[in-house]
């Protein structure tokens, strides 16, 4: 093999090598391997299966979250991460330039939302929905943002509030 | 009057490739400088930048001031200015003074690498021979600094890279006296005297821009893999040796492989061929960053070594065209890290910012006793704030494990999969770094390819 033929074959080894590594490595997922994207909390997502109160109250936060996010024009992760100690809360309303009031007024605002797509998934009677309707209108912020991190206590109280008629309450749950 | 010719020539090419192995010998070391003085990504860029801008701007001067004064001395002189240097380097304890340092360092590193140049035809006997040694030599520098880096900043400390430099620039300058002391007692060269040639521009432009990509390569995949991935400093080192070690595999790809051209091009290929692979890592495993790494090591042993060969054959003197071959090579590592540190600086803090994001959704979306995700998220933010601009380290945000099997598994699964989206977003970040390497990369063909026509 002449010089010149050997320096060609060297190009097109390096050629071959470089192109079997790019494509084996697209083939493989390169091209995708990146983190989830947060989902719309606009968007209505399906209402999970739940099973007994714990989860009726877990989707029910989900649901609020999502509500409240899509009040606010930020995603539920971004939210439920500001929710998560006082010191968050302010760090967040500092940086979306946001009062206490705005903040209060999309959480009641989704807390409302998860109560509707509870009533409408038939997770919720509408006996229920509706004195909780009332209730979450006029909670104070603080806890608000109790009742979206965990909203177990919420449909607890509500089973205290009913007296001897609370018991009825998981009845009402699929 | 001189050391034997074998003892000096390991002196010279050890003082070559202790020079060029500093580009890079610190990349390893970042992040815990990083940390240590207490500064951002963008300011420890310059630990690197500054050595590789000053490198560039000095090489040519310096090459002059060899002429001038003899080879001998300028490179004994720089030898020892580069040991102080280096001292002074690992005494730093403020981002200031190490970037000062380091640009000292780089002043007498360019004396040193220069003035060698002339003086290695003496100890090898031709022009040629000398030019092949001198290039493998500092491509051999620059492909271990960083996994000697790498390991020297876990084993000791990151101060370590420097100290240990000043004895072997000493060890190596020693042979360099006796040829000073013969300056001394008998004129300058006349070398000096003769007209200096126009520099291969090509071959330089070529260099600038494979070196650029070369950059990349090393310091984007080393802070991938200890910012990132979470590596130790030696973890990394030892992954990344791939790449020197399939840099000493490509150096035995001699002339008898093709032309200087085709050595040029090929190398260039597999550069860019490597950061594409690099670009596109399908998970975070370290042994999917091999491939693309014995592509890159095989790539720029022989581009480096046939470019700097073109630019310096046939051409006098040869303090000046290596000057030359210096000052491209490393303003095109300087170029390369200026451009890129914004690119990835912005995407590791987008990315991030996602990466958060994805963690939370997997949280909020996991199966597991809302007590404990309330637990978990509380714990998660803390841990966020805690981290500032890094990507977070989540393990500890899930310690202690509840003591019941059914919430241990579920919170085991829970980590992993939240470990996977912070994985996902840490390669992810450095994608377009990689493939703006790879676009460098093929882009010293053009020069490689008009080199052909209008100056080979």
């Amino acid at each position: 093999m002449n010089p010149r033929s050997r320096g060609g074959a060297l190009v097109a080894a390096a050629v071959v090598a470089s192109l079997a590594l790019v494509l084996a490595y697209l083939a493989a997922g390169g091209a995708s391997y990146e983190p989830a994207q947060a989902q719309n909390p606009c968007e209505q997502r399906p209402w999970r299966e739940t099973e007994g109160l714990q989860e009726l109250a877990e989707q029910f936060s989900l649901s609020a979250l999502d509500g409240a996010a899509c009040k606010l024009g930020v995603s539920r992760e971004t939210l439920a991460r500001a929710l998560a100690t006082p010191a968050s809360r302010e760090r967040f309303a500092r940086r979306y330039g946001l009062s206490d009031a705005d903040v209060a007024r999309a959480v009641r605002a989704g807390l409302l939302r998860a109560v509707d797509e509870a009533e409408r998934a038939g997770a919720l009677s509408p006996l229920l929905a509706a004195p909780l309707r009332a209730t979450l209108r006029r909670i104070p912020i603080e806890q608000a943002i109790e009742l979206i991190q965990n909203a177990e206590s919420l449909l607890d109280s509500l089973q205290s509030f009913l007296g001897p008629a609370g018991g009825l309450i998981e009845q009402f749950l699929p | 009057m001189s050391a034997p010719p074998r003892p000096r020539l390991a002196a010279l090419a050890i003082a070559v490739g202790l020079v060029l192995a500093d580009s890079s010998i610190v990349v390893l070391a970042l992040p815990q400088i990083y940390r240590e003085l207490d500064t951002s990504v963008a300011g420890v860029t310059w630990v690197l930048v500054s050595f590789n801008l000053v490198m560039a701007l000095a090489a040519v001067p310096a090459a002059h001031l060899a002429r001038r004064i003899g080879p001998g001395r300028a490179a004994a002189i720089g030898l020892a200015v580069f040991a102080g240097a280096g001292v002074a380097c690992g005494l730093s304890e403020q981002l200031g003074t190490l970037v000062a340092a380091r640009c000292v360092q780089a002043l007498g590193g360019a004396a040193a690498v220069t003035a060698v140049l002339e003086l290695l035809p003496a100890a090898v006997g031709s022009e040629r021979r000398a030019v092949a040694v001198w290039a493998t030599a500092g491509a051999t520098g620059a492909a271990l600094g960083p996994a000697l880096g790498g390991l020297l900043t876990e084993l000791v400390s990151w101060q370590s890279i420097f100290l240990i430099q000043a004895p072997i620039a000493i060890a190596a300058g020693i042979p360099v006296l006796a040829v000073a002391r013969h300056e001394a007692s008998t004129a300058v060269v006349s070398a000096e005297l003769r007209r200096t040639g126009r520099p291969h521009l090509l071959a330089n432009a070529a260099l600038a821009l494979v070196s650029s990509a070369i950059a990349a390569a090393l310091f984007l995949l080393v802070l991938l893999l200890i910012e990132g991935w979470r590596l130790s400093p030696i973890g990394a080192a030892i992954v990344v040796s791939a790449m020197p070690l399939a840099a000493l595999l490509g150096s035995r790809i001699g002339p008898r492989a093709g032309s200087e051209r085709a050595r040029a091009a090929a190398g260039a290929i597999l550069v860019a061929g490597g950061l594409g692979g690099l670009a596109l890592l399908p998970n975070a495993n370290v042994a999917l960053t091999l491939p693309p790494q014995v592509l890159v090591g095989v790539g720029l042993a022989l581009v480096l070594s046939a470019l700097t060969e073109t630019a310096l054959m046939g051409r006098a003197p040869q303090a000046i065209h290596g000057g030359w071959t210096i000052s491209a090579r490393h303003a095109g590592v300087a170029v390369g890290l200026i451009v890129l540190t914004p690119v990835f600086t912005h995407d590791i803090a987008q990315q991030r910012h996602d990466a958060i994001d994805a963690a939370t959704a997997v949280v909020l979306d996991g199966r597991v006793d809302p007590l404990l995700k309330l637990r978990l998220a509380q714990r998660l933010e803390q841990r966020l704030e805690g981290e500032k601009g890094k990507v977070p380290t989540i393990g500890p945000a899930f310690e202690p494990l509840p003591s019941d099997p059914g919430d241990r598994a579920d919170l085991v699964r829970l980590r992993g999969e939240l470990q996977d989206q912070l994985d996902r977003a840490a390669t992810h970040a450095f994608s377009p770094s990689f493939g703006l390497g790879a676009l460098l990369g093929i882009l010293a063909l053009i020069p490689i390819g008009l080199a052909r026509r209008v100056e080979l």
